[in-house]
C-alpha cells in the first residue's frame, strides 16, 4: 500500500526517458509498456490491498499562506482504486497494443512520451486527495488529449480538433474552476473530506451548494463531451486511433465521470443538482445514440457512442445510481477500449475509415471481427456481457428513483446503441466485397482479446444474481451517499435484453442481408438533420465563432480607427511639427534672422501691448 | 531752440533702418544684404550723431564713437566681400537661397 | 519755416529717396547708386547735426571707399539681368514684423526731448574729436587700427585663390 506512489512516479518515467532518450527510438515502445504495465501491476497490489487494509491517505505540506495550509497527497478509497486499475490496464494495453499500430510512424517515441504524461496525468488526477491538486492533473489531463488529438499536427483537421477540443473543455474548466473557488471560499480548504464534512454538517447554504455542485457538473460536461459540450469528442478521432481508446475508455472522458462520482456527496445533497445530472446525461444519451446512426464514419460512430454511454453513466449518477454509474464505467472502460482497439486494428488493415467503403471484413479480419463483435454485443446490452449488466443496473436504477420518462428514454438509447452498433458491424464486417486487407500483429491483438474476455466477463462483479460485490465495497465510504437499492422489477432486464436483440435484429433487416450497401446521397429530412449532428457545430459556429468574430472585428476596427487613429493623430502631429521645424532649419541665414526678427518684434508687442512701455 | 527736434532725425534714421532691415531680410543678392546692413549701420550712426547734439548730456563723445563704428563698419564690408567672394569662387552664385549650408 | 527746416527736409527726401530706391531698383548697379543718394544725404544731416567731420569721413568712407568696394565686389561676381524674386510669405511676414517694429518705435520716439542741445560742438569740430580721441579713446582707437589690420590681412587671406584651386583652374 505504501507503494502507491509508484502508480502516477512509473508513467512519468516513461514520459521523462523517452523524453530525454530519443536515440533510443525504436525502444520507445517497450519502455513506455514495461513501466505502465508495472504501473498496473501495482495498481492490482493496490486493489487487493485494499480490499484486506481499507482506505489509505498520505498527505504533506506544500505550502501554507498564513493559517491555511495547502497539502499534497495520495489518497486511495475503493473509487480510486478501482479508476486506478482501468487506467492502467487500459494505458498498458494502448501501450502495447501501439507498439505494432504506430510501429511506422516518425514520431513513435514522441507518441509513447505522451501517452506516459497522460497515463501520468490521469493517475495523478484519480489520485489527489484535494482539489487543488485534482485541478492541476485535470488541466494537465486537458494538455496530453491536446498534443495527442493534435499528433497529426500536419493535417489541419487535426489542428483544428486538437483547438477544439482544447478550447471546449476549457469552457466546462471554468465551471470547475469557479465551484473550486466557491468551495475554498465557503470550507477555507480544498481537501475533499473536509469539504463533505463541512457540505454534509449543513455548513454550506443549500441554494449555493447546488450552485457549486452543478458548476462541477459543468467542468465535468466539458471533459466527459455531454451535450452541450460534446461536439469536440467526435472531432477528437483526428488523433491516433489508440489515442481514442485511451481517451475514451479510461482517461479523459473518465475524467469527467470521475469527478462527479468523487464529489457525489456534493450532489448527493442537492436534489436540483441531481436532477440536471440526471437529464443532461438522458439527454446526450439519446441524442448521440442518434446521430450515431446516421454517421459513416466508423471512428466517429464509435465517439457518438461514447458520448451516447457517458450519458448513461452522468444519468446513473444523477438517478442516485452511485454503483450503476461507476460500474458502466469501468464496463465500458473494457469494451470501449475493445471496440477502438479493434477499429483501429480495421483502419490499420485498409486504411479506410468509411463503413459504407469496406465490408465482408470478416473473412479477411477473423480474429479482429469477432473481438468488435464481442465488444458490439456488451455494448448493445446483449444478455450475460458486462454491457448488459452494467446497463440494466442504470435502468434499473433509473426506474427505482422514480425517473420513468428518463427510464424510457434509457430503454431507447439502449435499443438505438444495439442498431447503430451493429449497423457498423455489419456494414463492416459482413457482405462480400473483398477489400485487400491483412490481419493485426499479435502485439496488436493480444491487448484486444485481453479486453474481449473483460468485457465479457467484467460485469459478474456486480449482479443481482451472484452477489453486489462492486456496490458493497463502493459503499464503503464514511460519506452517506444515497444509494439506492433498487428493487429491480423482474421485467426490466428482459425488456433491456429484447429491445437490444431487437435493435440488432432491425440493424439485421436493414444492413445484414445485403450484399453490398452504396452510402446514398439522397437522404430525407431527419436522416439529414441526424447527419449533420443536429447542426450543433453549426450553431456554434454561427453563434459562437461568429458571434465573437462579429465581436472581435468590432474592437480590432476601434483598435484600428480609434485608439491607433488617436495615436496616428498624435504622430501625425508631431511629425507635422518638427516638418515645420524642419522648414525654418533651411540653411539660409535670412530665415534664421527672419524667425529672431519675429521674436523681437513679438517680445516688443508685448511690452507695448501689457504695458510698461518703457 | 532748434527748429528741427530730436525726434525728426530719429525717425529718418527709424525709417533707415527699417529699409534696411527690409532688404537684407528679403534681398537674394548677397552684394544688397552687404549694403542693406551698411544702411543699418548708417542709421545707427545717425541715431550716435544726433543724440551727440541733443541727447542727455550730449558731448563731442557720440561723433567720436560714430567714427568707431565707421571703422568697423568699413572693416565689416571688406571682410564681408571678401567671404562673399571665396563663395563665390566655390559655389559660382551670390543668392543667399543657395547659401546654406548652415543646414548641414 | 526756418532754412534749417527746409534743409532737413530736402536731406530727408533725398536720404529716404535713396533708400526706395535701392529696395525698388532692379539691377545691382542701380541699387548701389541708390544708396550713394542715402549716404550723401546722411552725411547733410551730420552737417546739419555740426559734426563736420564725421560728415566728411561719411563721404569720404561710405560714398567713397564701401561703395567703391561694392562695386567691386559686383563686378567680381556674375549677376542675372533681374533679381531673383523672394517669395511674397516671406515678404509678407517681414514686411509685418518691420511695420510693427516701426510703429513700435515711432510711438517711442515721436515726442522724445532730451535735455539741452550741445551748442559747442562745431567750435574746432575736428580738434574736439582728435583731442578725444587721442585723451580718453586712445586704447580703443589702437585697437580699431588693429581690427582694421585684422580686417586686410582677413580680406586678403580670403579673397586670394587657393593653391589647389589654382592648379585644379589650370587642369581645366
Amino acid at each position: 500500500m505504501d507503494y502507491v506512489f509508484l502508480i502516477p512516479i512509473l508513467p512519468l518515467l516513461s514520459f521523462l526517458i523517452i523524453l530525454f532518450t530519443k536515440p533510443i527510438y525504436k525502444k520507445a515502445g517497450l519502455v513506455g509498456t514495461t513501466l505502465t504495465g508495472a504501473a498496473f501491476l501495482c495498481s492490482l497490489v493496490v486493489l487487493f490491498s485494499h480490499f484486506a487494509q481499507g482506505n489509505y491517505l498520505v498527505e504533506a505540506n506544500w505550502f501554507s499562506i498564513d493559517t491555511v495550509m495547502i497539502s499534497v497527497g495520495l489518497e486511495v478509497n475503493p473509487l480510486n482504486a478501482l479508476m486506478l486499475v482501468i487506467v492502467t490496464l487500459v494505458s498498458f494495453l494502448v501501450h502495447m497494443y501501439s507498439m505494432g499500430y504506430m510501429a511506422n510512424d516518425e514520431r513513435y517515441a514522441t507518441f509513447f512520451s505522451y501517452l506516459g504524461l497522460f497515463t501520468f496525468s490521469m493517475t495523478g488526477l484519480v489520485l489527489s486527495p484535494n482539489l487543488l491538486q485534482l485541478y492541476m492533473f485535470w488541466e494537465l489531463v486537458g494538455v496530453c488529449s491536446f498534443l495527442l488529438v493534435g499528433f497529426y499536427f500536419y493535417k489541419p483537421e487535426a489542428r483544428a480538433a486538437a483547438k477544439k477540443a482544447f478550447i471546449m473543455t476549457r469552457i466546462g474548466d471554468v465551471g470547475l474552476l469557479v465551484a473550486i473557488f466557491l468551495l475554498f471560499w465557503q470550507t477555507g480548504s480544498f481537501e475533499l473530506d473536509v469539504i463533505f464534512q463541512a457540505a454534509q454538517a449543513g455548513d454550506i447554504a443549500p441554494s449555493l451548494l447546488t450552485l457549486i455542485a452543478i458548476l462541477i457538473f459543468v467542468g465535468a460536461v466539458g471533459k466527459s463531451g455531454q451535450f452541450p459540450l460534446h461536439t469536440w469528442l467526435p472531432d477528437a478521432m483526428e488523433g491516433p486511433t489508440p489515442v481514442s481508446a485511451l481517451i475514451h475508455a479510461a482517461t479523459m472522458v473518465a475524467a469527467g465521470v470521475y469527478l462527479v462520482a468523487v464529489t457525489y456527496p456534493l450532489f448527493s445533497a442537492s436534489e436540483v443538482a441531481m436532477t440536471t445530472v440526471a437529464v443532461t446525461g438522458g439527454f446526450t444519451a439519446i441524442f448521440a445514440a442518434t446521430i450515431a446512426l446516421a454517421e459513416t464514419d466508423m471512428k466517429r460512430i464509435l465517439a457518438y457512442s461514447t458520448i451516447s454511454q457517458l450519458g448513461y453513466m452522468m444519468l446513473a449518477l444523477g438517478a442516485a445510481g452511485y454503483t450503476a454509474g461507476v460500474f458502466h464505467l469501468t464496463t465500458h472502460a473494457f469494451f470501449k477500449a475493445l471496440l477502438f482497439l479493434a477499429a483501429g486494428s480495421v483502419i490499420h488493415a485498409v486504411h479506410e475509415q468509411n463503413i459504407f467503403k469496406m465490408g465482408g471484413l470478416s473473412k479477411k479480419l477473423p480474429k479482429t471481427a469477432a473481438l468488435f463483435l464481442i465488444g458490439s454485443l456488451s455494448i448493445s446490452g446483449f444478455p450475460l456481457l458486462a454491457g448488459f449488466f452494467s446497463k440494466d443496473e442504470i435502468l434499473a436504477t433509473t426506474y427505482g428513483d422514480g425517473r420513468y420518462v428518463l427510464f424510457v428514454i434509457g430503454l431507447l438509447t439502449a435499443f438505438l446503441t444495439a442498431l447503430y452498433m451493429f449497423r457498423l458491424y455489419f456494414l463492416v464486417f459482413l457482405g462480400n466485397r473483398s477489400t485487400e486487407a491483412r490481419e493485426a500483429p499479435s502485439v496488436m491483438l493480444i491487448p484486444m482479446m485481453v479486453l474481449g474476455v473483460l468485457a465479457v466477463v467484467g460485469g459478474y462483479i456486480q449482479t443481482n444474481w451472484f452477489g453486489t460485490f462492486l456496490g458493497d465495497w463502493l459503499e464503503t465510504t464514511p460519506y452517506t451517499i444515497a444509494f439506492v437499492h433498487p428493487e429491480a422489477p423482474f421485467w426490466i432486464p428482459l425488456v433491456a435484453s429484447l429491445l437490444a436483440i431487437g435493435g440488432i435484429a432491425v440493424a439485421w433487416l436493414v444492413y445484414g442481408r445485403k450484399t453490398s450497401i452504396e452510402e446514398s446521397n439522397e437522404r430525407n429530412g431527419l436522416h439529414t438533420l441526424l447527419y449533420r449532428k443536429y447542426y450543433v457545430d453549426e450553431l456554434y459556429q454561427g453563434l459562437f465563432v461568429r458571434g465573437s468574430r462579429v465581436v472581435a472585428y468590432f474592437w480590432m476596427y476601434v483598435d484600428r480607427f480609434i485608439i491607433e487613429g488617436g495615436a496616428a493623430a498624435v504622430t501625425y502631429a508631431v511629425k507635422r511639427f518638427g516638418q515645420a521645424g524642419v522648414k525654418l532649419q533651411s540653411g539660409q541665414v535670412q530665415t534664421y534672422s527672419t524667425v529672431a526678427f519675429s521674436g523681437l518684434v513679438v517680445v516688443l508687442l508685448l511690452i507695448a501691448v501689457l504695458g510698461g512701455y518703457f | 531752440m532748434s527748429s528741427v527736434p530730436l525726434s525728426a532725425y530719429l525717425v529718418t534714421a527709424l525709417l533707415l533702418f527699417c529699409m534696411g532691415l527690409y532688404g537684407a531680410l528679403t534681398k537674394r543678392n548677397a552684394v544688397i544684404v552687404l549694403i542693406s546692413i551698411e544702411l543699418m549701420l548708417n542709421a545707427v550712426n545717425l541715431n550716435l550723431v544726433a543724440f551727440a547734439k541733443y541727447g542727455v548730456g550730449a558731448s563731442i563723445r557720440g561723433q567720436v564713437f560714430s567714427l568707431f563704428t565707421i571703422t568697423v563698419a568699413a572693416a565689416e564690408a571688406a571682410v564681408g566681400l571678401a567671404i562673399l567672394i571665396a563663395l563665390y569662387r566655390n559655389r559660382a552664385t551670390v543668392n543667399v537661397d543657395e547659401m546654406n549650408t548652415l543646414k548641414k | 519755416m526756418t532754412g534749417e527746416l527746409l534743409v532737413f527736409i530736402v536731406l530727408f527726401l533725398i536720404t529716404i529717396t535713396g533708400g526706395l530706391l535701392m529696395l525698388n531698383l532692379t539691377k545691382v548697379i542701380h541699387m548701389m547708386m541708390a544708396l550713394v543718394l542715402t549716404f550723401l544725404g546722411i552725411a547733410g544731416f551730420y552737417i546739419m547735426l555740426s559734426a563736420e567731420f564725421v560728415a566728411v569721413v561719411q563721404i569720404l568712407i561710405y560714398s567713397g571707399a564701401i561703395t567703391i568696394i561694392m562695386l567691386f565686389g559686383i563686378m567680381l561676381t556674375k549677376h542675372t539681368e533681374a533679381e531673383p524674386k523672394t517669395g511674397w510669405a516671406k515678404k509678407g511676414v517681414v514686411f509685418t514684423g518691420i511695420v510693427l517694429f516701426f510703429l513700435i518705435m515711432f510711438k517711442g520716439i515721436r515726442t522724445i526731448s532730451l535735455g539741452p542741445q550741445a551748442d559747442d560742438l562745431h567750435v574746432n569740430n575736428t580738434e574736439q574729436i582728435g583731442i578725444m580721441l587721442y585723451t580718453d579713446y586712445v586704447i580703443p582707437f589702437e585697437l580699431v587700427s588693429v581690427v582694421l589690420l585684422v580686417a586686410l590681412v582677413g580680406a586678403v587671406v580670403l579673397a586670394k585663390k587657393d593653391e589647389k584651386d589654382e592648379k585644379e583652374g589650370e587642369q581645366s
